[in-house]
């Protein structure tokens, strides 16, 4: 049987270049140009995801893990390079889509899934799971500015979770709220992971989640991809070179 | 650029209708008089310009306080879209750093709950134009284009102040400054091209987009006058032109802007 790609990536260089802030004031004020300051993040990295496989990603910080991240989520554009994800739907489950801080959370609720891509009809379905899992109880049809920032990660969390996307990107496995609203989104977490299906992108500093989970890990050092394969192999390397560095 | 425009508002209309309503919703919900603040605010605006430029001032514009009410509704409408343009980016931060999202949405968003307001207002009007008992012709159907191409030229200035908010900082101040001086030159509670002198009134009545538009509304709905259509079609077309040039540029650097914010 062919091998699907979910996700190809070639070439894909990011900078963070020449895009500070500026001021009518300070460039007034300011007659010597303003030096160009070009930080590049990522650096020309290729590899593909294939259909249902999860991959893991690490490396020490600031080595360009989550700006990949983002681009494959849409909200980066690589300064040169492609991106292909083959018309799959994708989410970032980071600390979840943006709430208006005036609106109720049942209508945030609808909102972040129209974001996601999903109708409104769509949504409304899924909305009372949503709601049982956030276990937020009256705060539901409260004003999200009211919410304790622990209520406020368990919202997002169930709205990235229940409403599940073909591809879902992790930045960092999450453990919000209480102990025992913690334990039960590692274990939503982990069954949406390994359901066959998905294709999945986690970025961690767990060797442990990473072992556990992943079918291939990426370690990328410095904008680079330093080693890519099996997990257990590559995380030794890892464990290896970080220890002696 | 044109297909995948249509094809963004297509995909996120839904979204932005919702959004506006939603928004609109919350601005109300804690307020005691609820939606009746959308007619009060500028009854009481129309009630204080009515005093200040009828009474002190001694303005013979004829239906004055309607006159002054198609003013102050549309240049409401155009002043607090371009202002919230220009910080409409940062305000969304959490959801242009979380998801994609074509930028110009945003700004639609913005149009809808203002131009929710302003069509209330524009109800008041007809309500007005009932109890003056203003005698109408078929040339009030002219709102319509007017209100299309204010909408057009709103939008195409709205894209090109969205993208140039995120870079430079202190722009808000500066549009802050250029839009009150620009309040000045659009009359909106006596007639430009009575108190200005000549040549300048048909400058300025003219070049001043809003205020063509603001005189051009009062002219087809209260003096039963066609107006200027050449200078109409021109601003539409103006709108047009920059709304392209806008989403063009928006859509170049939209992905670039949350690493600025």
């Amino acid at each position: 049987m062919e091998e699907k790609h979910a996700i190809d990536v070639t070439d894909l260089v990011i900078s963070y270049q020449n895009l500070k802030k500026t001021s009518i004031k300070k460039s007034l004020l300011q007659f010597k140009r303003r030096t160009v300051d070009r930080f590049v993040a990522v650096k020309g990295i290729s590899f593909y995801v294939r259909q249902g496989e999860i991959l893991g990603i690490i490396g020490k910080n600031g080595s360009g893990k989550s700006t990949t991240l983002n681009a494959l989520a849409g909200i980066f554009s690589p300064d040169s390079g492609t991106i292909d994800l083959h018309d799959h739907s994708i989410s970032l489950l980071s600390i979840g889509v943006g709430f208006q801080r005036e609106m109720t959370g049942r209508e945030n609720i609808v909102l972040s899934g129209m974001l996601l891509g999903f109708s409104e009809e769509e949504v409304r379905a899924k909305e009372p799971e949503i709601v049982e899992f956030a276990e937020l109880g009256d705060f539901i049809d409260m004003p999200v500015r009211t919410y304790s920032s622990g209520m406020y990660s368990k919202l997002a969390f169930s709205i990235t979770a229940i409403l599940e996307t073909d591809i879902m990107l992790i930045d960092e496995v999450l453990s919000v709220g209480d102990q025992k609203f913690k334990k039960k989104s590692y274990n939503k977490m982990k069954s949406l992971i390994s359901s066959k299906d998905r294709t999945v992108v986690i970025v961690s500093h767990s060797i442990e989640t990473l072992k556990e989970l992943c079918d291939t890990v990426m370690w990328m050092h410095d904008g680079q991809i330093k080693m890519i394969g099996e997990p257990e192999p590559v995380l030794t390397e890892y464990v290896n070179f970080m220890e002696n560095s | 650029m044109l297909k995948r425009f249509m094809n963004d508002m297509k995909k996120y209309w839904m979204y932005a209708v919702y959004s506006s309503k939603a928004q609109l919703k919350s601005e109300i919900a804690n307020s005691y008089l609820n939606w009746l603040w959308w007619i009060l605010d500028p009854l009481c605006f129309m009630l204080i310009y009515v005093f200040m430029f009828g009474y002190v001032f001694k303005s013979s514009e004829q239906y004055f306080a309607v006159f002054v009410f198609i003013g102050i509704t549309m240049w409401d409408f155009f002043n607090k879209c371009l202002l919230q343009s220009v910080r409409v980016i940062k305000n969304n931060k959490s959801i242009v750093s979380k998801v994609y999202i074509p930028k110009f949405i945003l700004l639609v968003i913005k149009m809808g709950v203002n131009g929710f307001k302003m069509f209330i207002s524009l109800l008041i009007v007809v309500a007005m134009l009932i109890v003056w008992r203003v005698p109408l012709t078929l040339n009030i159907l002219y709102f319509i284009p007017i209100l299309i191409t204010l909408f057009v030229v709103v939008f195409g200035l709205g894209c090109f102040l969205l993208h140039f908010g995120v870079f430079v900082e202190d722009l808000s101040n500066v549009l802050n400054i250029a839009l009150r001086l620009l309040f000045y030159l659009t009359g909106v509670f006596w007639n430009i091209m009575d108190r200005l002198p000549a040549p300048f009134n048909s400058y300025i009545g003219k070049g001043n987009p809003i205020a063509f538009l603001l005189t051009a509304m009062r002219d087809c709905v209260l003096y039963e006058k066609t107006p200027d259509l050449p200078i109409l079609l021109a601003w539409f077309l103006f709108g047009l032109i920059v709304s392209a040039l806008g989403v063009r540029m928006i859509y170049k650097n939209e992905n670039s802007y949350v690493k600025v914010i």
